[in-house]
């Protein structure tokens, strides 16, 4: 019976999670009835060869495991036609920004010292980098999704349809599906440079040594990172939750306004708080401007205008929640509206 | 000697017709209550081959929408779960089989008629 039992173990290893131990039970119970049958010599144990028989028949281990798992595909062919149109337009992009940044390297004549050779693998290197980076962010966002909406999406495909449906969507706040997915890739996308690339941005000049670069955020903004990457997460997560559920509600608008709120406490904070931007006066001089501004006015002068920015985002954020709110409330007399009209 | 090429189309094809009766052939099984290889047994006997890999997942489904119901029983020799047609799969079942009929009667006239 030993044979039965590692097979059974090789199977539990494939099955889902949640009811493993009871889908283990029973195809033991069922091979069990059939070792029985099978068995020449009924009454004794039996032999290697009956279990081998049965077991062979009702299939390998991986193969009837799967049989039981309900969530086979990464992205599955519904949500596949708006996957491959975001992941073209993203990395489109991506390539798109790495050739510019090509050609104001050449323009800028900082290439001519590392030789054509190391240049060329060098971009080669970045752009495969980065390619590889959007590819990830957009396939990982939409096996969220997938994970989250495929069941409402059957259902929607299955249930009858009439025309009067259309105007059910208008009146409802329904999703799109495209808009919130590209929403969520860039999110991901977002999360990704707070918290790895971050030290990209910055001066970028020819020094002593070759091509260097001097990062124009200073310590002060680590502090806000978990802050700006908790925001982004929970816009993911309401986005997600969005697409299964397939309109605005209640519910969701409170919790976009939330999101909303704590938004604008974070760009406050970044506002009131220690600046973020400091210019390392070597690599402003390096850069050799015809400007007569020292690299600590040029420091106040982006904070400044960083913190406008800031503020204008936070404005952006009040007049997006009070739409959100405003096109609720409004939402909610329509269908009874519409009901007594009918 | 049939061509084994089309052989394997038919097989392929065949199954995929196979597909769909098998959940017909499966609920009008259950007015009694059977547990898994029973059910395979009875299946068999009556000609309807059946791959097991596909019935288990199948009950489970089935039972998750309420068609069938199901429960462990530990009195016989070893455990086993029994399933049996609930309220709507009986109906859902009746509604299938008069389909099943019309489908029938609809693809024989396709068919043979000259």
């Amino acid at each position: 019976m030993n044979i039965l039992n590692v097979y059974l173990d090789e199977t539990r290893q494939n099955l889902p999670l949640n009811n493993r131990d009871d889908i283990i039970a029973e195809i033991r119970s069922v091979l069990m009835d059939m070792i029985e049958e099978r068995n020449p010599n009924p009454g004794s144990s039996p032999d290697e060869a009956t279990i081998k028989a049965v077991l062979s028949e009702f299939g390998s281990p991986r193969k009837v495991a799967r049989q039981f798992s309900t969530h086979q595909h990464l992205i599955g062919p519904q949500l596949f036609p708006v996957y491959l149109q975001v992941l073209k337009i993203v990395l489109i992009v991506v390539a798109a920004l790495n050739v510019l940044g090509v050609i104001v390297a050449i323009i800028s004549g900082s290439t001519a010292d590392n030789g054509f050779l190391i240049t060329t693998l060098e971009t080669i290197g970045g752009l495969t980098g980065s390619l590889f980076t959007a590819f990830g962010a957009v396939t990982l966002s939409f096996a969220l999704i997938e994970r989250f909406a495929p069941q409402q999406w059957q259902a929607e495909i299955e249930e009858e349809w009439s025309p009067d449906e259309l105007k059910k969507v208008e009146d409802k706040k329904r999703v799109s599906i495209p808009e919130l997915a590209v929403e969520i890739t860039l999110g991901i996308v977002f999360i990704i440079l707070l918290n790895v690339y971050l030290d990209r941005i910055g001066i970028y000049y020819l020094g002593d040594t070759g091509w260097v670069s001097a990062p124009i955020l200073n310590d002060n903004v680590l502090r806000y990172i978990p802050w700006i990457t908790a925001t982004v997460v929970l816009d993911i997560a309401l986005n997600l939750y969005l697409i299964r559920k397939g309109f605005w509600d209640g519910g969701t608008t409170v919790a976009k306004v939330i999101i909303n709120v704590f938004k604008i406490a974070v760009l406050a904070a970044i506002i009131i708080g220690p600046t973020i931007i400091t210019i390392n006066p070597a690599a402003w001089e390096a850069l050799n401007l015809e400007i007569t501004l020292t690299a600590e006015r040029f420091s106040l002068l982006t904070n400044t205008v960083l913190n406008v920015l800031l503020g204008l985002a936070i404005f952006g954020l009040i007049v997006d929640s009070i739409k959100q709110l405003i096109q609720h409330l409004t939402q909610k007399v329509e269908p009874g509206f519409n009901n007594n009209i009918a | 000697m049939t061509d084994p090429t089309i052989h394997d189309q038919t097989q392929s094809l065949v199954q995929e017709l196979r597909r769909g009766v098998i959940i017909l052939a499966v609920l009008s099984q259950l007015h009694q209550e059977q547990y898994g290889y029973s059910l395979v047994k009875r299946l068999e006997e009556q000609g309807m081959q059946i791959d097991q890999g596909t019935l288990y997942p199948l009950l489970r489904r089935l039972e998750d929408q309420n068609l069938l119901q199901s429960d462990w029983r530990l009195d016989t020799s070893r455990p086993r779960r029994y399933y049996i047609l609930s309220d709507l799969g009986k109906k859902v079942l009746q509604e299938m089989a008069a389909e099943w009929s019309r489908i029938k009667s609809t693809v024989d006239n396709l068919l043979f008629e000259s």
